[in-house]
């Protein structure tokens, strides 16, 4: 089977997944090493007055 | 080897271990139940079902509530280490929250990922349905409501459209062919469509 787009990528992980819940954690490894690069990203960007300086940038990018 | 997924009693149960994001939205969600009842919506129900793509926040849908419920649940959730987007004063927060605006919640110190708090009212009737009539998924001990698989793939499809909407709904497609029926996706589509009138 060869993989040319996107959708066949998802349809043969989704396939695999559904035989074998080993590949769980592979999607687990890539969640937490995510969440972990963006909670050190921010605690950086935002430093001490960390609400007050992520009000500022929500509101730049429209989220409030 | 074992199957991702199986299904006992209609509930979905899924065979992995928690992340740290299953945590974050069960925490949310133990605060929230005590005021609401709650549907999971969007990204998190393809990643809860082993999509492999990162996410920045969960979509929580829930219907309006009275002021003085909205501020037991704000106080508590600011008390269990929360933070909301929005504003520090629940009046403030409520104000969105009772115009049917989302507002958002994240843990003390952490932008991301977030809760966004989706409201509701009586005259969407897609959010309704699905509300009323959720699917129940169990990964170990954590048990949580999302919408029926077939309306979730076909909202995807028909609503959001985008190139990750439909590769999430092409996700559960695959994953649950085995689980899901033709005869809800016909049942459901005219409920979805009726959102676009």
């Amino acid at each position: 089977m060869k993989l040319r787009t996107d959708l066949d990528y998802v349809d043969f992980y989704a396939e695999q997944l559904k035989k074998d819940n080993k590949i769980f954690k592979q999607q687990r490894k890539l969640i937490e090493s995510q969440l972990k690069s963006s909670s050190s990203l921010f605690k950086n960007m935002f430093g001490r007055n960390f609400v007050l300086n992520a009000r500022k940038y929500l509101r730049k990018r429209g989220l409030i | 080897m074992n199957s991702g997924y199986s299904i006992k009693d209609n509930v979905i149960i899924i065979d992995r271990e928690l992340t740290e994001l299953d945590l974050f939205v069960r925490k949310f969600l133990n605060i929230l139940t005590r005021y609401s009842d709650y549907l999971i919506v969007s990204g998190f129900v393809s990643i809860s079902t082993g999509r492999s793509r990162s996410t920045e926040d969960i979509d929580i849908i829930a219907p309006i509530m009275n002021k003085e419920k909205f501020k037991k649940l704000f106080g508590n959730l600011v008390k269990n280490n929360f933070w909301c987007y929005n504003s520090d004063d629940y009046e403030e927060a409520y104000e969105y929250f009772k115009n049917v605006n989302s507002i958002r919640f994240a843990e003390k110190g952490e932008l991301f990922p977030n809760i966004e708090f989706v409201p509701f009212d009586s005259k969407k009737r897609a959010k309704n349905f699905e509300f009323n009539n959720p699917q129940i998924i169990k990964i170990k001990d954590f048990e949580f409501k999302i919408p029926p698989i077939e309306f979730e793939i076909l909202y995807k499809e028909l609503i959001l459209k985008s190139k990750k909407d439909i590769e999430d709904a092409r996700h559960l497609r695959v994953f649950f062919s085995d689980f899901i029926k033709k005869e809800k996706f016909i049942k459901y589509k005219p409920i979805i469509l009726s959102d676009l009138k």
